[in-house]
């Protein structure tokens, strides 16, 4: 069953129940698959059949909802871009794509400039694309329907970027798991404050979908107070969140975490080892409730599915595989440390990139070489320590960034590290570290090193340290080592 | 302040193994990682920046004060 087939489903059996909700309007199962319907046959009224490819630019609403499952229906694939995407990015993207129209909720300002450029196809707001004619008409018409159902360009945090093309069978395999393992069912709330076009956030609309749960969309994960509301307001009973956001739920008055997140049977999170004491203060609140990660990439969603619990000594483990999932840790590369990259193999792993023979060398017989690595310990439960190409090599010792930020965070007076490798003459690279100090902090560079020494191996010890305003990170809070060399 | 950061480095030895003109080849731990360490060290706490050469001369307790005092001046 695919998402529209699941949307129809839905509206049939629950025709008037609120299914979807963001911060300005409310539509019923069957208001949205009407919805979907009329948007699927503008989109085949306005574009060539030879389109088999729309690109999409919006923020989180149910009109994105529509689009997105509008441009589905009409049998072509989406194209997913981030709002905040830069417009050489988004001509080299649409370029990869053969995409035919890009569709927004409105023209903004970036997009004007867009519409004015040489650029042969141009952004269109949703209200005018009933009226919008193009092509031949002959040439017209609603197409069967792709294997691909969406594409997402990505680039972890460093590297060219990637097309990576999600076929319907991938997300039906997927939600189904996130399903089976968490629970959902068509009684919940999910709050979504995270962004669509991105795998984690979009995973949680699939999911709402499959489940004929009710879903609230909101626009801005960064606001701490309106998630907050939003979970009370509608009597949520799951939410969706970077580890960093619940970190800083933390800093808030307990009373008001407690009066907000106490309903929810199911906090979600996703792939960065957690801080203890993020892991100990959520699942304190939730009491009964369940707070839980994953591991997984755009290219291989949900891989494994970790529920903490309270007695579990786990809590920086990602995991075990999911159901119909496999992983393993290359074993010949990794030479004496403990730790090699991961691969994964299984339903949701994308069977090549999107026109970029030199990404598919990273498939090998279905197995995905994900960049990351880690270990699995004897019961199977997978440990990421970093990504590959973060591994800084200290006279022939590897290091993972991982291992130093973590001892340095727990100096009081840190609020936040990151290590990476600089390059020397002598040792190859030696590692430096920035710092972002907490508020009125007075803590000076001889502390770190002390509390280095006293918790590290001498290879470890940063050559060099700098105090920091902010660190740059991706949207999923792992830092962007590559804007910090 | 030179002699804490050995005892930082070398957090085996004891007060009266330390020497000042004691050299590397005289301690069991000090290789090329407790070498960067203690530059590592100095430069942090004198606020100075050693050359590699700088850093790759040093062999013992009393030409660090020395390569430290050269840059203090």
């Amino acid at each position: 069953m695919n998402l529209i087939d699941c949307l129809k489903n839905n509206a049939e059996r629950n025709p008037t129940k609120i299914g979807f909700i963001d911060e300005e309007r409310s539509l019923t199962f069957k208001e949205m698959y009407e919805e979907v319907q009329k948007f699927s046959e503008n989109v085949s009224k306005s574009v060539l059949r030879s389109t088999q490819v729309v690109s999409l630019i919006s923020e989180n609403s149910t009109s994105f909802v529509i689009a997105y499952l509008g441009i589905i229906n009409s049998g072509r694939v989406v194209h997913l871009t981030p709002t905040n995407i830069s417009l050489t990015n988004l001509a080299r993207q649409t370029s990869s794509t053969g995409s035919g129209l890009i569709l927004c909720p409105k023209v903004t300002k970036k997009l004007k400039e867009w519409n004015s450029s040489h650029y042969n196809y141009s952004a269109v707001p949703f209200s005018e694309l009933a009226e919008l004619t193009r092509g031949e008409k002959k040439d017209l018409g609603k197409i069967r329907r792709q294997i691909v159902a969406y594409l997402i360009y990505t680039s972890g945090t460093t590297g060219e970027p990637k097309g990576v093309p999600v076929s319907h069978d991938m997300v039906e395999f997927t939600t189904k798991n996130i399903i089976d393992v968490l629970g959902y069912s068509e009684t919940d709330v999910d709050v979504i404050p995270l962004p669509l076009y991105h795998s984690f956030g979009l995973g949680c609309l699939h999911t709402s979908i499959f489940a004929g749960s009710t879903v609230v969309l909101l626009k801005n994960a960064d606001n701490l107070e309106n998630i907050l509301e939003s979970v009370k307001k509608y009597n949520a009973t799951s939410l969706a969140a970077v580890p960093a956001t619940l970190t800083k739920f933390l800093k808030l008055d307990r009373k008001i975490l407690d009066d907000c997140l106490q309903g929810l049977r199911l906090i979600i999170t996703n792939s960065t080892s957690i801080p203890k004491n993020t892991v100990k203060g959520i699942k304190d609140i939730l009491k009964g409730g369940n707070l839980a990660t994953y591991y997984g990439l755009t290219e291989a969603s949900r891989s494994t599915f970790m529920i903490f619990n309270e007695d579990s000594n786990l809590h920086e483990s990602v995991g075990k595989p999911a159901p119909g999932v496999n992983i393993k840790i290359d074993d010949e590369h990794k030479g004496e440390s403990e730790f090699g990259e991961i691969l994964v193999k299984g339903k949701n792993v994308i069977k090549q990139y999107w026109n970029d023979k030199k990404a598919d060398r990273s498939i090998e017989d279905e197995w995905l070489r994900t960049g990351d690595v880690g270990y699995l310990d004897d019961d199977g439960y997978l440990f990421l320590k970093g990504r590959n190409d973060e591994v800084i090599n200290v006279g022939g010792e590897k290091i993972i960034p991982h291992d130093i930020e973590q001892v340095v965070r727990q100096i009081p007076g840190v609020e936040d590290s990151a290590a990476f490798g600089i390059p020397h003459e002598v040792f190859g690279q030696t590692i430096k570290l920035v710092v972002k100090k907490a508020a009125n902090s007075d803590l000076d560079k001889l502390v770190i090193l002390t509390h280095c020494m006293k918790n590290l191996e001498k290879f470890k010890i940063p050559s060099k340290i700098e105090f920091v305003d902010s660190i740059p990170k991706n949207e999923y809070g792992k830092v962007k080592r590559s804007m910090l060399k | 302040m030179v002699k804490e950061i050995f005892f930082e480095v070398f957090p085996t030895l004891a007060e009266n193994n330390f020497g000042w003109e004691k050299e590397q080849k005289d301690y069991d731990n000090w290789d090329s990682f407790a070498q960067l360490n203690l530059i590592t060290f100095a430069e942090a706490k004198f606020s100075i920046e050693f050359s590699l050469e700088e850093s790759i001369e040093i062999k013992s307790a009393r030409e660090l004060v020395e390569r430290i005092n050269s840059h203090l001046k």
